[in-house]
C-alpha cells in the first residue's frame, strides 16, 4: 500500500522492495469477510432481530441462554466434549505416536490407517457410527456375542449415554490428527538427545517426564488448541447421529447457533449463542496456549 | 566488461550502525579485486552496494564512468556468484545457466549456444539435464559461476564463494576461478575472510575493518608493506611476529632493544624509513614474519636469543615456537585479526606472550630439529623488519 | 539398538496393528454394508455380503434428491477446486510481502491474520448470509468460493508467511541480479520454492472444504447446487434405516477421496505435520 520512495540517495529509498500491493487481496478478504462479519454478527447478538424489525435490548439474548435448559445444557455438552475430547485425544495421540516411532515393518501402514478418520467427511462417517451405536446394531450385537447383554443399551436413545456416542465418533475422528502433529514433534527430537538420555541410564519414565515431553511443548500446544477448537465446534457428527436428541441431551453449542438462527430464524439470539461460543474459543484457546507456553519456558 | 569506481561510499542503518565508512576503490578493468577482512568488517555489504541489493546510503558507485546508484540491479549488467550459490532448486542445471538469458528475452536458439558454450568452459556439459541438489559441492560451485559467465557481463561480484567447500577443493576452484576469470578478462570483486584467498587470487587486494579500508594494493605490497598492524597481522599465515622495542640513538646508530637484547640497524633502515627518527628514544612496536628469522643465522644477520618451545613439522618446513624475553604487544588490531585465524588464538598469543615473554614464530628447514627448553639464536633479517606506531598502530615509513 | 528388530518388537506390532484394524473398523462395516441385500442388515451387520449387491450404488446414484449424487459431486470439485486455487494465490502473495517486508505493518498484519484463524465461522455466518443474500451469491459457486476465501485466507497467509520467511533471499537476490523483474521472480522463482507450503496448504484447506457440512448446508441448502456432504444429509433423511442405500450413498461421497488418500497418504500425512511445524 505505502511504498516509501524518497529522493534518489535519500534513506529509506526503496530498491527491489516487494510491493504492499500484492497482500491487498487477502487483506481485503480478512476484513471484508472475517472482521466486519464477526463485529456485525457480535453487534446482532444485543437486539431481537428476528428478521423484521431489530430493537436493541442489551444483554437480554444472554440472559435468555443462561434460563433456557436447552441452551444452557447446550453449554454444558460443548465444555463436557471439548474438555474430554481435548484429554483423550492427546493422551492416545501422543501415545500411538510414541508407538509408531519404533521400526515397524508396517509403520507407514498404521500411520495411514489412524490418520484416516481425520481425512474423511465427519458428516457421512457420523452416519456409520449412527449404525454402529442402533440398538439392532453391530455394537451391541458383539456384546450380546460376548455374554454382556446387560450392557446392551438405546446407546443413541439413552439421554445418558448418548453425549458419549458422540466422543467416541469425536476420539476416533481426531486422535489420527493429534498423532500425526505427535510425530512430527518427536520427529524434532534430535536422536543424540535419545542416546544420551540411554546413556545416562534413565529409565522409560524418566526419560518421557525429563526429556521428550518438554521438547514436546510446542506439539502438545498446537495439538491441544487444535482439539480444543474441534471439540468446542462439534456441528456434523452431531447433526448426523442424534441431531441434538434425545431430548436436546446432545445439543452444543454449534447446533444451537445453526437451530436459533436457520431454522427457528431468532437471528439476535443465535448471533449471541455464536458471540458465547466465540468468547470460549477466544479465552480458552489464549489460556491454554499461554498456559503450554508458561510450561515451556519454564522447562 | 568496465572499470569499477566507488567515491565516498558509506552504508548506513536506521540505527545509527554504520557498515562502511567513506570507501573509496578503484577497480581497473579486467582487475581481479579481493575484498578481505574479518566478519563484520563490511566487506560483504560492500559487495551488496555494488550489486544493488543493498542501498547506498552515501557516495557514488560507477561502473564503466556509469553512476549506477539508482539502477536496478538486473540493468547493472553484473553477474553475481552467491556464498550458498543460489541455483534454483527446482530448475535443471540448463535452466539455471538460461535464466539470466531468459530474463533479458534471448532467442531460444541462441540460449542454448550460450548455455552449451558456457558449460564447456566449465566441464558441466554433461550435467545440462540434472537437479542441483544431484550435484556435488564443487559441481554447484561450476553452476553458480555458469550462470555468472554466460551472461558475459561488465563485472562479476563474488562472495565467499568457496566456504562452502571442502579444503582440497577449494585449492582447486581457486585456481580455475582465477584461471576463468583471467581468459574471460571480466573485471571481479571478490568476497573473502580467507588471507590465503586474498593473496592466491587478486591482482588487487583491499584489506578491510570495522567498515574502514585498511589498505590497498597488489598482493605484493599488502604482504610486503603492510600499511598497519592490523594488515601486517591479518595477512599471513603464520603471522606476523610482533614485539615492542626501545628505540634509542648511539652514536649513528639507531639501536632496537629488546628485551636485555640489543639489535643494531644499519644505517640504510634510517635512510628508508626516515620517520623513525620521530620515535628515537621511544617505544616502538616491530614486526617480523617467520620466514625472516633463520635457525642457524646467515653470517651477516643480527641475533636474536631464544628460548625453544616447541616445533610444528609440516613437511617442506618447520614452524619453530620459541621466546624470548621482551615486552609484548597487546594491540586489538593484532587480537582481532588473530581471531580470524581461530577463536582460541588471541588467548594463546596473550599466554606465550605473559609479562615480559614474547612468543615467537620462525620457518625453519625441517632438517634442523631443536630441543624444546634449549636456547637458540636466531638471525634476524633486518632490513625485513617493519616498524609500526605503539599508538595509532600505522607503519613507521 | 534403537531399530533392532526383536520378538518384542514384533508381539508389540502385532497388537497394534489389530488396533488400527479395530480403528478401521467402521469403513469395513460402511462398505460391507453398502453391498448387501436390506434383509442381511441386521441379520449378520458384521459378515461380508454374501452376493454383492451393487444396484445399490446405482440406486443412490440415481436418487434425485438435491440434485443428485453425480451433481453433487460436480458442485464439490468446482468449489474446491475454485477455493484452494483462489487461496493458493491470494495466500502466497499476501505472506510474501509480509515475510519480505519487515517491520510494524508486517507484524501488524500477521497479528490479524493469526487472530483471523481463531474467529469461529459461526459468528461471521449471519452476516455474511445476508450480505451474499443482497448479492445474489446464495446457492452460487462464485459465493462458496468467496465464502472459502474468507474462512480460510487467514490460515493459509500464516502458513505461507512461516514457510517464506524460511526461504533464504539469496534466490530473488540471484533472479534480480540476473535481471529478472518481480513478476518473473515470483512466478519462476519464489512460487516454485514454495512447492512444498502449497502442496499443505492444498490438502489442508481443501480436505476442510471438501468435507464441509455447516456452510454448504446454510449457503446450498436447497439450490440444487449441493455439495457431498449435503447432498447426502439430504439423502438420508429421506432413504433412513434403508442402511444399505445410505451407505452406498456415503460410499460414493467417500470415495474421491478415499482413492487420494491411498494415492497420497504420505503426503498428506507429511503435509499436516509440516504445516503444523511451519
Amino acid at each position: 500500500m505505502v511504498d516509501q520512495v524518497s529522493g534518489p540517495r535519500g534513506r529509506g529509498r526503496s530498491l527491489n522492495k516487494v510491493p504492499w500491493l500484492i497482500a491487498l487481496p487477502a487483506v481485503a478478504a480478512l476484513i471484508g469477510l472475517r472482521f466486519l462479519p464477526s463485529i456485525v454478527g457480535g453487534t446482532f447478538a444485543f437486539t431481537d432481530w428476528n428478521g423484521a424489525d431489530a430493537n436493541w435490548i442489551g444483554f437480554d439474548n444472554f440472559f435468555a441462554i443462561f434460563r433456557d435448559p436447552t441452551t444452557s445444557n447446550a453449554l454444558v455438552h460443548t465444555f463436557q466434549l471439548a474438555g474430554l475430547l481435548v484429554v483423550i485425544c492427546n493422551v492416545l495421540g501422543l501415545m500411538l505416536a510414541m508407538s509408531l516411532r519404533t521400526a515397524f515393518k508396517t509403520r507407514n501402514l498404521m500411520r495411514a490407517m489412524f490418520f484416516l478418520p481425520f481425512a474423511l467427511s465427519h458428516l457421512a462417517t457420523g452416519y456409520i457410527w449412527q449404525y454402529i451405536f442402533q440398538y439392532s446394531g453391530p455394537l451391541n450385537r458383539i456384546l450380546g456375542a460376548a455374554g454382556l447383554e446387560s450392557w446392551q443399551l438405546v446407546w443413541l436413545a439413552d439421554p445418558n449415554w448418548a453425549i458419549y456416542t458422540i466422543l467416541v465418533v469425536l476420539v476416533w475422528q481426531y486422535t489420527g490428527l493429534t498423532m500425526v502433529i505427535y510425530l512430527a514433534g518427536l520427529e524434532g527430537i534430535p536422536d543424540e538427545l535419545h542416546d544420551a538420555v540411554a546413556m545416562d541410564g534413565a529409565s522409560p519414565w524418566l526419560k518421557f517426564r525429563k526429556v521428550t515431553l518438554p521438547l514436546l511443548a510446542p506439539a502438545i500446544t498446537v495439538s491441544a488448541t487444535l482439539t480444543l477448537i474441534y471439540g468446542l465446534g462439534a456441528f456434523d457428527q452431531v447433526l448426523s447421529m442424534t441431531g441434538g436428541g434425545p431430548v436436546n441431551a446432545t445439543e452444543t453449542l454449534a447446533t444451537q447457533v445453526w437451530q436459533n438462527t436457520f431454522v427457528y430464524g431468532r437471528f439476535g439470539y443465535g448471533s449471541a449463542l455464536a458471540l458465547i461460543l466465540t468468547g470460549l474459543v477466544a479465552i480458552l484457546s489464549i489460556a491454554q496456549v499461554s498456559l503450554l507456553r508458561y510450561q515451556e519456558t519454564r522447562l | 566488461m568496465a572499470s569499477i569506481h566507488l567515491k565516498n561510499v558509506g552504508k548506513r542503518y536506521p540505527d545509527g550502525n554504520r557498515a562502511v565508512i567513506d570507501l573509496n576503490l578503484d577497480i581497473a578493468d579486467g582487475d581481479f579485486m579481493v575484498l578481505v577482512g574479518p566478519s563484520g568488517c563490511g566487506k560483504t555489504t560492500a559487495l551488496r552496494m555494488v550489486a544493488g541489493l543493498e542501498e547506498i546510503s552515501e557516495g557514488e558507485i560507477h561502473l564503466g564512468g556509469e553512476l549506477i546508484n539508482d539502477v536496478e540491479p538486473g540493468k547493472r549488467d553484473i553477474a553475481m556468484v552467491f556464498q550458498n550459490y543460489a541455483l534454483y532448486p527446482h530448475m535443471s542445471v540448463f535452466e539455471n545457466i538460461a535464466f539470466p538469458l531468459l530474463s533479458q528475452g534471448v532467442p531460444r536458439a541462441e540460449r542454448r549456444d550460450r548455455v552449451e558454450r558456457t558449460a564447456a568452459v566449465l566441464g558441466i556439459s554433461d550435467m545440462l539435464d540434472r537437479k542441483p541438489r544431484t550435484l556435488s559441492g564443487g559441481q554447484r560451485q561450476r553452476v553458480a559461476m555458469g550462470r555468472a559467465i554466460v551472461r558475459e557481463p561488465q563485472a562479476f561480484l563474488m562472495d565467499e564463494p568457496l566456504s562452502n567447500l571442502d579444503a582440497k577443493l577449494r585449492v582447486q576452484m581457486r585456481s580455475e576461478i582465477s584461471r576463468i576469470q583471467a581468459e574471460l578478462g571480466i573485471t571481479t570483486i571478490y568476497v573473502t575472510h580467507d588471507q590465503v584467498e586474498a593473496m592466491t587470487m587478486g591482482t588487487r587486494i583491499a584489506v578491510m575493518r570495522k567498515g574502514v579500508l585498511q589498505q590497498e594494493g597488489s598482493p605484493e605490497v599488502i604482504y610486503g608493506q603492510p600499511a598497519n598492524l592490523f594488515v601486517a597481522a591479518f595477512i599471513g599465515s603464520p603471522g606476523m611476529n610482533f614485539v615492542t622495542a626501545e628505540l634509542s640513538r648511539r652514536g649513528d646508530d639507531l639501536v632496537l632493544g629488546i628485551g636485555p637484547q640489543e639489535l643494531v640497524l644499519p644505517p640504510k633502515t634510517l635512510a628508508q624509513r626516515p620517520a623513525l627518527l620521530e620515535h628515537e628514544s621511544g617505544s616502538i612496536v616491530i614486526g617480523i614474519r617467520p620466514e625472516h628469522l633463520s635457525l642457524p643465522p646467515t653470517d651477516n644477520s643480527a641475533k636474536l636469543k631464544a628460548t625453544v618451545e616447541r616445533s610444528e613439522m609440516l613437511g617442506a618446513e618447520r614452524l619453530l615456537h620459541v621466546s624470548i624475553s621482551a615486552k609484548p604487544v597487546s594491540a586489538d588490531e593484532i587480537m582481532e585479526a588473530a581471531e580470524e585465524v581461530s577463536a582460541a588464538a588471541p588467548a594463546m598469543l596473550q599466554d606465550g606472550s605473559k609479562g615480559d615473554e614474547v612468543a615467537l614464530i620462525a620457518r625453519i628447514d625441517p632438517s634442523i630439529v631443536p630441543q624444546p627448553g634449549s636456547t637458540v639464536e636466531l638471525g634476524v633479517g633486518l632490513d625485513r623488519l617493519h616498524f609500526f606506531d605503539l599508538e595509532s598502530g600505522r607503519a613507521v615509513l | 539398538m534403537r531399530d533392532r528388530y526383536s520378538r518384542k518388537t514384533l508381539i508389540w506390532e502385532v497388537l497394534l496393528l489389530l488396533l488400527a484394524i479395530a480403528f478401521c473398523l467402521p469403513l469395513y462395516l460402511l462398505v460391507s454394508i453398502s453391498l448387501k441385500p436390506p434383509q442381511e442388515l441386521f441379520t449378520s451387520p458384521l459378515t461380508f455380503p454374501t452376493d454383492l449387491h451393487f444396484e445399490n450404488f446405482s440406486r443412490a446414484w440415481q436418487a434425485r434428491n438435491s440434485g443428485g449424487m453425480a451433481s453433487a459431486m460436480i458442485s464439490s470439485v468446482i468449489i474446491t477446486v475454485g477455493s484452494v486455487a483462489t487461496l493458493i494465490v491470494i495466500g502466497s502473495l499476501s505472506a510474501y510481502a509480509i515475510a519480505r517486508r519487515p517491520g510494524k505493518l508486517s507484524a501488524t498484519l500477521y497479528t490479524l491474520f493469526v487472530i483471523g484463524i481463531i474467529v469461529p465461522f459461526q459468528l461471521t455466518v449471519l452476516p455474511l448470509f445476508v450480505l451474499f443474500r443482497s448479492l445474489g451469491l446464495i446457492g452460487t459457486y462464485l459465493g462458496m468460493i468467496i465464502l472459502w476465501v474468507g474462512i480460510l485466507t487467514p490460515l493459509t497467509v500464516f502458513l505461507y508467511t512461516g514457510f517464506v520467511r524460511t526461504i533464504p533471499r539469496d534466490y530473488e537476490e540471484a533472479a534480480r541480479m540476473d535481471g529478472a523483474g518481480l513478476v518473473r521472480t515470483y512466478v519462476q522463482v519464489v512460487f516454485p520454492l514454495l512447492r512444498p507450503i502449497t502442496g499443505t496448504v492444498a490438502i489442508l484447506t481443501g480436505l476442510f472444504i471438501w468435507n464441509d457440512f455447516f456452510a454448504s448446508l446454510i449457503f446450498l441448502g436447497g439450490s440444487g447446487r449441493e455439495t457431498l456432504p449435503v447432498a447426502i444429509y439430504s439423502f438420508v433423511g429421506e432413504y433412513l434405516t434403508q442402511w444399505n442405500l445410505v451407505f452406498a450413498a456415503v460410499v460414493i461421497a467417500l470415495a474421491p477421496l478415499l482413492v487420494f488418500f491411498l494415492i497420497a497418504q504420505k503426503q498428506m500425512i507429511r503435509g499436516f505435520s509440516g504445516g503444523i511445524r511451519g
